[in-house]
């Protein structure tokens, strides 16, 4: 991705964003909330069109989502009216299996998931963090190279979202994909990444890349590393400058 | 014996639920449709002419009527003038509702002619119908299709442009053909609205069978009731009257089915 920006009428909402994801790497990128996150994962998609430069995969430029790469949303995106099943099976489906392959394969997905049970059911019937389960093993189906991650658990409640995180975790080592891991939240970026990512400014840019030196696989115990704590403490303070000064503008 | 009337004398059961019965809907609706029944009957004898319909009178040409080939033919005449302009309007209503739900173009230009032919009274276009179809039943059909249409296009098109944006995104993302979009994803983020433009439809295509009927003169259960009114023979016109309210009443409690059998995640908002 190089000299990528993005504008909307009059709003910049990020420029000059230069950036590369290594195969099998986790990008994490980090920002305040409305600093263009889910706006530079829709252009990644192809969902979008950049206003300025070229975002690239294996070579070629992304005008549209391509084949290989799959997104979990912020907001879930799961459809009401299909089942668990039907809606982690969507978008295999529309890839093109048939049905035997869907019948063989989705209950491997809805197992790694943690799902098993609750195939049948509503999504207004499971807890947001099933559904974001349920939204995660719709995109690992269609086996992508690369994963997009919009904040996916940002809208489930804290507890929830660690044990999210720690599934996320083993999910990764048990089939490692190229990961874009887009958070605001500080302890999951460091957490999830090989890197992270700081996007800041107005309008946005890479505003420093932090590498992440903690071993794998991760787990619980990597959170009681001193180094997890010093690279916190580091994002922390990249991040903080930011906020205090956006909190002034608020009050001025 | 003795022993039930001693548990029942032990655990006595407070006022409120004794009288319980009295106050139950069910009884209330039941008692309430006895005493308007009453009503109805001691008015009639009292002061209208004998051929006036009234209940007796209605329970003594119920089997007859209901059994009469000629009743049977009228109600299935306009019963399937009604489902088939309803189909016909669900199909092309539905089809030109997403068309204007969806294609900007296509909703900046018809959206005053669908509002105007929505608002547009039926009976007025009657006259017109019958120059352009003839005295058939051709016009009956297009007046219950005229009847529903619009309805449906209406919701239709108020459906699929409240289609969340999430779900396109979505689509997009999983790189859904635009075709695919529209069965997997509009049709039915689009079919609580469909069916609420469905049930305002099948009240109108009754309506509208019944008046065309009246205005054209073919056979069908608004003739029946127009012509045994002309006879005096109200009785037998008035059970046309209670078929087509059973229709009606059946026909929303269908819908009303299907909405909970099928359709429970749209209850929830
Ligand atoms: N489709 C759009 N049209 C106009 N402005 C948009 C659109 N989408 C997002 N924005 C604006 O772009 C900025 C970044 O939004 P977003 O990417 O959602 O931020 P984040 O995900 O980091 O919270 C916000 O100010 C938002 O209002
Ligand atoms: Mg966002």
């Amino acid at each position: 991705m190089s000299g990528a920006g993005k504008r909307f009428s009059k709003l910049q909402v990020f420029s000059d964003v230069e950036l590369e994801v290594g195969e099998r790497e986790v990008l994490a990128i980090i920002g305040p909330s409305g600093c263009g996150k889910t706006t530079l994962l829709r252009c990644m998609n192809g969902l979008i069109p950049l206003t300025e430069g070229e975002i690239t995969m294996e070579g070629e430029a992304i005008t549209s989502p391509r084949e290989g790469v799959a997104m979990v949303f912020q907001h879930f995106g799961l459809f009401p009216w299909k089942t668990v099943f039907n809606n982690v099976a969507y978008g295999l489906k529309l890839a093109g299996a048939t049905r035997a392959q869907i019948d063989e394969k989705i209950p491997e997905y809805i197992k790694l998931v943690g799902l098993s049970g609750f195939e049948h059911y509503y999504p207004y019937q499971i807890s947001g963090g099933m559904q974001q389960r349920c939204g995660l093993a719709r995109a690992l189906a269609v086996e992508p190279r690369v994963l997009l991650m919009d904040e996916p658990f940002g809208a489930v409640d804290a507890q929830t979202r660690e044990i999210l995180q720690f599934e996320m975790l083993r999910i990764w080592e048990s089939r490692p994909t190229t990961m874009v891991f887009v958070t605001h939240a500080i302890d999951e970026a460091v957490l999830m990444g090989d890197r992270v990512l700081v996007l800041k400014g107005r309008p946005s840019t890479v505003h420093e890349i932090v590498e992440v030196d903690l071993p794998r696989p991760r787990n619980r115990a990597t959170l009681l590393l001193p180094r997890f704590a010093e690279l916190r403490e580091h994002v922390w303070n990249t991040l903080m400058a930011d906020a205090r000064q956006a909190e002034l503008e608020v009050i001025r | 014996m003795t022993a039930q009337t001693v548990a029942a004398a032990r655990s006595p059961v407070p006022d409120a639920e004794r009288s319980s019965w009295v106050t139950s809907p069910l009884f209330l609706k039941i008692a309430a449709g006895i005493v308007l029944l009453l009503i109805w009957e001691g008015v009639v004898r009292a002061f209208a002419p004998g051929y006036v319909a009234k209940p007796s009178g209605i329970v003594r040409v119920f089997a007859a009527v209901i059994s009469d080939r000629q009743f049977l033919s009228a109600a299935g005449q306009t019963l399937s003038a009604v489902l088939i302009g309803l189909l016909i309007s669900i199909v092309f209503g539905t089809a030109v509702g997403f068309a204007m739900g969806r294609i900007n173009v296509v909703e900046r230009g018809l959206r005053y002619y669908v509002n105007s032919l929505f608002a547009t009274p039926m009976i007025a276009i009657l006259p017109l119908v019958t120059l352009w179809f003839g005295y058939n039943a051709d016009a009956r059909l297009a007046v219950v299709v005229f009847a529903a249409f619009f309805s449906i296009s209406t919701n239709a098109c108020d459906g699929a442009r409240s289609v969340p944006l999430e779900y396109l995104e979505v689509a997009q993302s999983f790189r859904a053909r635009p075709f695919q979009t529209l069965f997997d994803i509009i049709f039915p983020s689009s079919l609580p609205y469909l069916l609420a433009g469905l049930r305002l439809a099948a009240g109108r295509a009754l309506v509208g069978a019944v008046v065309a009927e009246f205005f054209v003169s073919i056979p069908g259960l608004g003739y029946y009731i127009l012509y045994n009114s002309r006879t005096f023979k109200h009785n037998e016109a008035f059970i046309a009257v209670i078929v087509l309210v059973a229709v009606g009443v059946s026909f929303e409690a269908l819908i009303n089915w299907l909405t909970r059998r099928y359709l429970p995640w749209a209850r929830r908002d």
